[in-house]
């Protein structure tokens, strides 16, 4: 090989080649985070301008008027297609839906886990393999015999499949990633418990429970996500729109605008919106995102 | 009709702490019974701990599965009770031309997103291990596409890759102009479906993965870098024979999620209108036919055929592991 690096030819220093190194990472890196935020300030952009900027070439980036009222009347129009379906209704259904099922899984999820770290029992580390291998069960094959469960107990068009099936064990991923959390705690803390008589629900409650209160927390940012994201559920289970949640919503607003000119503005303002609670949350706890995504690929 | 928020909420609060009070009441029967049986206390405790995910595990899992195999091989509507019909579902999805075109758009997807995603990831990530300032902040950025809910990015691409007036044609005139061609349709184009989503699918996936990623290269010990220059390694030869067999388990990993994550797409699609003639992603493709056409029948056998084609792909990923991955405490 008779290359040679071209600035030894053109004569640099080590420390003019580091230079030169650093100012081109520096440079990609700059250009990704570009990859990253355009389109997000292009969707909170598009929300705040009027209709007649919207095919504006070149882009007004800061639009000129700045049309604040998109986002009530993005909520208005939808009031308008489905009777009832306010701003706060909406969100007091997501909310309804995310916290009863955040709460039966962080209940459901910790007693399985403690049991899974804690107790020696016949068959237990067959069961736990169990548990494992249903994660990679897709969802798909298990939907429409769920879907005709809850149709036999009558309760399609109600809340119920979204919140009470959680109650069950909760998710296969959430028991794992708390198991990971028991296990990290020396032995002797229970132990000492059990000496001075406290029963298993007193060591449950009293000493374990706080000393996983981190996994805890975690766990409970990444609950909130992903039940604020489902969307496959709510739109299977719910038909009575004044029942939906934010996600069903926007894919409600989606298809009735679709009809007559798409209004990206109003779009883009409900995209803001349902993106805005998860991003607050991402910068609040951002820790748990990235400590819960290292839980799977680290340790598995 | 107008019903109030709390008419739609209290039937199911009240339900919810039913199910949960019996649930926690079933629990302490459980370990009662069995001690007294005579069932040592801590394998009572044990069994009494994890019986809502024994229970789960019946209701929502293994019933289900065996529930959707019968269906498969039956004509079912719902109103009228299922009708053995053999193996004609899937004889039915062998001339289905929309399964085939949904097949093919799947496993495309899967097959351009998941290496693309990886090889962006991979070099994001060799760019912020170059001990860089304020790692913590371009780890914060990257991550941000996704913690985004799926809905909002579908939203958001589509209006980026809007074939009139979107960002990306918008920027692309000029090539446009230059190259005295039409302006590209994207989602609206069958042929330019697959592009498109791998376009969005990427701006997804690198973020996380290169955050996971990172980590693993973190982990690789310096040691092994010095030993390789002194034995007169470059950057090229470190890259191939050090940088990569250590983060291999890393990537293996992510292959492995990617494929299975990518093979079953689904709120992205359906936030998405594309024509027929492009086909549609699997698992839009089940929950039309059972919940849009009524299909039961016909669409569990297609989620069993998803099921199988996973399962095959992933077993394939797996065997070739022992090529590619390398596990430092395994004795070669």
């Amino acid at each position: 090989m008779t290359a040679v690096p071209i600035s030894i030819r053109l004569g640099l220093g080590v420390q003019a080649r580091r230079a030169i190194g650093n100012a081109i990472t520096y440079l990609l890196l700059a250009l990704f985070s570009l990859f990253v935020f355009v389109p997000v300030a292009y969707m909170i952009s598009t929300s705040l301008k009027t209709e007649d900027q919207l095919f504006i070439w070149p882009i007004r980036w800061i639009p000129n008027p700045i049309a604040w009222e998109n986002y009530p009347r993005a909520f208005v129009e939808l009031g308008r297609i489905a009777p009832g379906l306010t701003f706060w209704r909406i969100l007091s259904n997501t909310l309804f839906i995310t916290v009863l099922a955040m709460t039966a899984e962080l209940i459901a999820v910790s007693l399985v886990a403690y049991g899974f770290a804690r107790f020696r029992f016949p068959g237990r580390n067959f069961l736990f393999i169990v548990m494992l291998s249903t994660m990679m069960l897709p969802g798909i094959i298990t939907l429409i015999p769920t879907f005709l469960i809850w149709r036999t107990l009558g309760l399609i068009d109600t809340y119920d499949p979204l919140v009470n099936a959680i109650w069950f064990g909760g998710g296969a991923w959430a028991v794992f990633m708390l198991r990971q959390f028991f296990l990290t705690i020396p032995r002797e803390m229970e132990e000492a418990a059990l000496i001075d008589g406290a029963n298993t629900f007193q060591i449950y409650y009293k000493i374990m429970l706080p000393l996983v209160r981190p996994a805890l927390l975690a766990l409970g940012v990444l609950i909130f996500q992903g039940n604020w994201n489902n969307f496959m559920g709510p739109l299977i289970y719910l038909n009575t729109t004044v029942k939906f949640p934010l996600i069903v919503a926007l894919k409600f607003f989606q298809e009735s605008l679709s009809k007559e000119a798409p209004k990206w503005h109003y779009m883009m303002a409900m995209s803001t919106v349902m993106a805005t609670p998860i991003l607050v949350l991402y910068f609040a706890a951002q820790r748990y995102f990235i400590e819960g995504l290292m839980v799977g690929a680290v340790k598995g | 009709m107008y019903v109030s928020a709390w008419e739609t909420y209290y039937p199911t609060l009240l339900r919810w702490l039913a199910v949960g009070g019996g649930l926690i009441g079933l629990m302490i029967l459980l370990q009662k019974l069995l001690r007294l049986f005579g069932v040592r206390r801590e394998v009572a405790t044990g069994y009494a701990l994890i019986l809502p995910w024994i229970l789960g595990f019946l209701i929502w899992n293994l019933y289900p599965f065996a529930r959707s195999l019968y269906l498969s091989f039956t004509e079912y509507n719902i109103f009228q009770p299922p009708k053995w019909v053999g193996l004609d579902n899937y004889v039915r999805m062998f001339r289905d031309e929309q399964f085939w075109l949904s097949l093919r758009l799947t496993l495309l997807y899967a097959a351009f997103n998941v290496p693309l995603g990886l090889a962006g990831a991979l070099g994001v990530a060799l760019l912020l291990n170059r001990s860089v300032s304020g790692i913590g902040i371009w780890r914060t950025i990257y991550y941000i596409p996704a913690v985004l809910p799926a809905a909002a990015v579908a939203l958001l691409w589509r209006w980026m890759l809007s074939p009139e007036s979107g960002l990306i044609n918008f920027m692309l005139q000029p090539v446009y102009r230059g190259l005295n061609i039409q302006p590209l349709q994207w989602f609206t184009d069958p042929s330019l479906v697959l592009p498109a989503f791998v376009i969005m699918g990427m701006w997804g996936v690198f973020g996380a993965n290169s955050v996971i990623l990172l980590a693993g290269l973190k982990n690789i010990p310096k040691e092994l870098y010095e030993a390789a220059e002194l034995d007169g390694a470059g950057n090229w030869r470190k890259f191939w024979n050090v940088t990569i067999p250590m983060v291999s388990p890393t990537l293996f990993y992510n292959l492995v999620t990617g494929i299975i994550g990518a093979l079953q797409v689904f709120t992205q699609a359906f936030f998405i209108t594309i024509p027929r003639r492009a086909g549609t992603f699997l698992n839009v493709l089940i929950y039309r036919e059972a919940f849009a056409y009524r299909n039961m029948g016909y669409a569990s056998a297609l989620a069993w055929v998803l099921l199988i084609i996973i399962l095959l792909i992933t077993l394939l990923v797996f065997r070739s592991s022992a090529a590619w991955v390398y596990y430092e405490a395994e004795v070669k």
